[in-house]
């Protein structure tokens, strides 16, 4: 479905493209998302949206945890990416270290997106807070 | 995992105490639950807090900005409705920084094949279907509000032309209008007087109740605590005297007879504090006796003659007749422990003394004693009852009834219950509501005066 969509001319594949969208649609409301509707339709609400389609409601939802699923996975990566602190003598420890999302990761992340969320240094959460990220244990 | 669903515990916590202040409060603790869901979903195991508020924002504000865009797309196209194209070009938008296939297509091509939407379906077959943690009612909850009736539905007509009947009505007129209040009280002096009438009505018969069963308590009367006090005196005093003491004993009646004789000595069961009154006046009667036998002669022409008794009701404040203080003579040791608390006796003192006084001037006239009054208050029906003991005694009796503006006056009444010549007044003092106590209590202390001054005046 998907190599079709992009190989068919805009013009003739409208027809399919059609399809294919109404299709997705439709199997959107299989899919739950994890953001619940209710929350969905509030802030849509608020800025002026105004749709009484469940579907639509879905794919905004849909499309708002793809986004932060994105964020999350790049976050994920500078986690993962950092080198492993060497706790003990065990190197086979080094590895298994609790993966913990920080302000660190998501700013880094973040920054590609557009969003610059710079954290101050003396609003610390972790008694490890403003030390050397190498340093920094779990 | 196990590591995850500890730390959704412990979010779900902090979902719970989050105490920031300001409105969205509710939607942010759902944002806060769903953002960690899917953190989760990608691999975090945990976050610092702060980290994950960052995220929730970023996520609330990328919903709102969608929602922004699209009705900027809608409205651009003369419309206010939104629909999936809008919704298609807001993402196109969004994503734009970042960057998707087609993005150089975007206005050429058409919406329905966008590189935004192709990616969105991409991530829904690729990515695991993890529904939110917990249901979600529909909020924000509107309240119903009570709308201010118009003037149609009030049925009433605008005071004003320019007012169209479909607004709202005005309000009432006491709402606005300030109306001076007076306190209005009727005081109407008969009813006042009435109901005073009435209430120490009730407590005279309260009282009364509990007399009356102080002398039921009080059944059995000793002959033998009358004889020793006789001994020594005229005998036809004291025969006389017993027989207006015996007669009385024998009646069982409820009546006065019971109050008046001498009461047996021995130990009457008395469950509370209140002795029976017989005991109590046992030895009142002695000392009476004894008072009446060493006084003149002229006091024991009443064997002969029975002189009437007058019982007269009236409220008056009159306290103690003689007996009490002809009692003291013998014994006295009873009264003692009687009584529980021993206050406000000073006003009762003096009474007591002024009545002692009273009753020792008295003493030697007979025929004034007898004509004594007793004073009741309301107990006519126990006034009732000692006319009809003294009659089986042969006594004359009249009741004389005072007006009934006593009783108004008197604050309270006051209850004196003389009956003679069986034996000395019985005077039951009431001074109060509580009844037991003070009455008690007052011959307790007037029996205690009495036996000083009686020994002052047999000494003399």
């Amino acid at each position: 479905m998907n190599g079709q969509s992009s190989h068919q001319q805009p013009k003739d594949g409208r027809h399919d493209d059609d399809t294919a969208l109404t299709e997705f649609l439709a199997s959107l409301m299989d899919y739950t998302p994890t953001i619940p509707d209710e929350l969905v339709e509030h802030y849509l609400a608020k800025s002026g949206f105004q749709c009484p389609d469940t579907r639509l409601t879905r794919l905004v939802a849909v499309a708002t945890q793809k986004f932060i699923a994105d964020v999350a996975t790049d976050a994920l990566q500078q986690c993962k990416a950092r080198p492993a602190v060497i706790k003990d003598k065990r190197d086979k420890q080094q590895k298994e270290k609790r993966l913990i999302l920080t302000m660190e990761d998501l700013s880094k992340a973040l920054r590609e997106y557009g969003v610059n969320v710079k954290h101050q240094e003396y609003f610390a959460d972790t008694p490890t807070a403003g030390l050397d990220p190498a340093t920094r244990d779990e | 995992m196990s590591d995850g669903g500890e730390a959704e515990g412990t979010r779900d916590e902090q979902n719970g105490s989050n105490l920031r202040s300001g409105d969205g409060d509710y939607s942010r603790a759902i944002s806060r639950v769903a953002m960690a869901q899917i953190c989760e979903g990608v691999g975090f195991e945990g976050f610092n807090e702060s980290a994950l508020d960052s995220l929730v924002d970023i996520a609330i504000r990328y919903v709102c900005e969608l929602g922004k865009t699209t009705r900027f797309y809608a409205n651009s196209a003369g419309r206010t409705g939104c629909n999936i194209f809008d919704v298609v070009q807001g993402l196109e938008d969004l994503g734009k920084p970042l960057g998707f296939t087609g993005a150089s297509e975007v206005h050429t091509d058409c919406v329905v094949s966008s590189g935004a939407i192709r990616e969105i379906k991409e991530y829904v077959d690729m990515a695991d279907e993890v529904p939110f943690a917990q249901p979600v009612p529909q909020f924000p909850v509107i309240r119903e509000r009570r709308m201010i009736p118009s003037f149609l539905q009030m049925g009433e007509t605008p005071a004003f032309k320019h007012v169209p009947q479909w607004l709202p009505a005005f309000p009432d007129a006491h709402t606005y209008v300030r109306t001076p209040v007076w306190n209005e009280r009727l005081s109407d002096p008969r009813t006042d007087k009435i109901e005073l009438a009435r209430q120490h009505r009730k407590a005279e018969r309260s009282l009364l109740n509990l007399q009356q069963r102080l002398v039921c308590n009080g059944s059995s009367v000793a002959t033998t605590s009358a004889e020793p006090c006789n001994g020594g005196n005229g005998s036809g005093v004291n025969n006389n005297g017993n027989l207006s003491l015996e007669k009385p004993l024998e009646a069982e009646d409820i009546g006065v007879s019971r109050v008046s004789i001498p009461p047996k000595l021995s130990s009457q069961a008395q469950t509370e504090k209140q002795v029976s009154l017989l005991e109590t006046f046992a030895p009142a009667i002695e000392a009476m006796k004894d008072g009446l036998d060493s006084g003149s002669d002229g006091e024991k022409t009443f064997p002969e003659k029975r002189d009437s008794v007058f019982l007269e009701l009236k409220g008056g404040k009159k306290v103690f007749g003689e007996p009490l203080d002809l009692k003291i003579r013998k014994a006295v040791g009873r009264t003692s422990s009687w009584f529980g608390h021993e206050g406000e006796k000073d006003d009762k003192k003096r009474r007591v003394e002024f009545i002692l006084r009273q009753s020792l001037e008295n003493q030697q006239e007979l025929p004034q004693l007898i004509d004594n009054v007793v004073c009741f208050s309301p107990f006519l029906e126990f006034g009732g009852l000692v006319l009809e003991e003294l009659q089986l005694e042969g006594y004359e009796s009249s009741a004389m009834l005072q007006p009934h503006q006593n009783f108004l006056d008197s604050p309270l009444p006051q209850m004196h219950w003389c009956c003679r010549p069986l034996e000395p007044k019985m005077v039951f003092c009431e001074e109060e509501e509580e009844t037991n106590m003070s009455l008690w209590r007052t011959q307790d202390n007037f029996l205690r005066h009495q036996e000083q001054v009686i020994k002052h005046a047999t000494w003399n």
